[in-house]
């Protein structure tokens, strides 16, 4: 009788998430803004890659005592985290404004929106993967390192959505 | 959905329908005595078609996770890839919760089908949960159909863990109202499956490549993209 109760509140919270996804579904309006440089949030690249930069990283490795590092480099990884969470964001924008473009009747915004949408898409990719590194680099900052690829990807993505506009508006 | 070419879109989706459709026409025909088969053989049949589902089912489940990615091959492989360690330890999560809960009756009911079901069904809802927030994570509508076959499949996955444990545990023998109730869901389904192909419209989208700039084009850009990332 315990297993009916288990499996019957599982079955209703999973029907009530169905639920929500239909609401969401059918309620969630379609952006279909193609100007997402008024919508990024503002990241500074340049610190971002400050706080990835191997060569950085390995300056202060030699530096400091290993116990200061490791302190030093935790502080530097809770602020790269803001960093990618911001860029995450950014993607969504930019993933959104490429599912829009891509359907546009113009075939040259259409081809540069499908490429956009496909590079936010591999940009959002990064981002969760760059987390997931970060976490580990956290728990064991001497032997990982996070990944300064982030950066380069996010400005190309964001190059691409800076010529939407323009393409969309002739 | 030949009709509308689904069945090149979602293959292994097209593959289950097909599947069941031959699955009940056979049983069907067994029940009506239009067949006659030993019961040693009509059992094994029953237990292949499970089986058959059950792999058909994360079939379908790879097919929603990679739907919105079927461009790009990369990512698709990406995808791929996490899925499948997602799954293995979903599934090995799901048995180990199902062998702790038959833990006090073992030898009696630990290994039986309802058991191994039960653990499919606990992971395939997981994994539907997990397929709508993948495209939530990701910042993707998701396409009407690739949202009415995780409907319908959510929908019967979790009604079915609670009917298979309600016949499990249930105090009247051969009672037929879990029978029922389980084909009911599956109806259900399929109405809903049927309304999402009837509401499908193809996007066309740009067959063309775009010869993309240099990296070192890019970079020297960077005056122009900082502009934009901080205007």
């Amino acid at each position: 009788m315990s297993g009916l109760i288990v499996y019957g509140f599982v079955a209703l919270v999973f029907v009530v998430f169905l639920g929500v996804q239909v609401w969401l579904h059918f309620s969630r309006p379609r952006s279909l803004a193609l100007a997402p440089s008024e919508q990024l949030v503002p990241v500074d690249l340049e610190a971002f890659e400050n706080l990835t930069d191997p060569d950085e990283e390995q300056y202060l490795r030699t530096s400091l005592s290993q116990r200061e590092f490791r302190r030093v480099q935790r502080t530097r990884l809770r602020a790269a985290r803001l960093y990618v969470a911001a860029l995450s964001r950014n993607a969504d924008v930019l993933v959104a404004a490429g599912e829009a473009a891509r359907l546009n009747p113009d075939p040259e915004v259409a081809v540069v929106g499908q490429e956009l949408f496909d590079r936010a898409l591999r940009l959002k990719f990064f981002c969760l993967f760059s987390v997931v590194r970060m976490q580990a680099a956290f728990v064991f900052p001497v032997l990982l390192s996070p990944s300064h690829q982030l950066a380069r990807q996010y400005m190309t993505v964001s190059y691409l959505a800076a010529n939407l506009p323009g393409k969309a508006a002739a | 959905m030949f009709r509308k070419g689904l069945h090149r879109e979602f293959p292994v989706f097209f593959t289950y329908l097909f599947f069941e459709l031959l699955q009940f026409a056979f049983l069907y025909a067994i029940s009506l005595h239009l067949l006659t088969v030993a019961p040693s053989l009509y059992v094994k049949f029953d237990l292949y078609g499970r089986i058959g589902s059950t792999i058909l089912h994360f079939g379908i489940l790879q097919e929603l996770f990679e739907a919105p990615l079927k461009d790009n091959p990369s990512l698709r492989q990406t995808t791929r890839r996490f899925l499948w360690w997602v799954t293995a330890f979903i599934v090995a999560l799901a048995f180990a919760m199902i062998a702790i809960q038959y833990s006090n009756s073992l030898g009696h009911r630990l290994l039986s089908s309802y058991a191994t079901i039960l653990a499919f069904n606990v992971a395939q809802c997981f994994l539907l949960g997990l397929m709508f927030l993948w495209h939530r994570y990701l910042g993707l509508s998701m396409a009407s159909f690739v949202f009415g076959i995780a409907l319908g499949m959510g929908w019967t996955a979790s009604l079915e863990l609670l009917i298979l444990e309600w016949k499990d545990s249930i105090v009247i023998p051969n009672s037929r109202v879990p029978d029922f109730l389980q084909m009911g869901v599956y109806h259900c389904a399929v109405l809903i499956w049927l309304g999402f192909a009837l509401a499908y419209r193809r996007i066309t989208l740009p067959s063309g490549k775009l010869r993309l700039a240099e990296d070192q084009r890019l970079m020297e850009s960077v005056a122009e993209m900082e502009r934009v990332v901080r205007p």
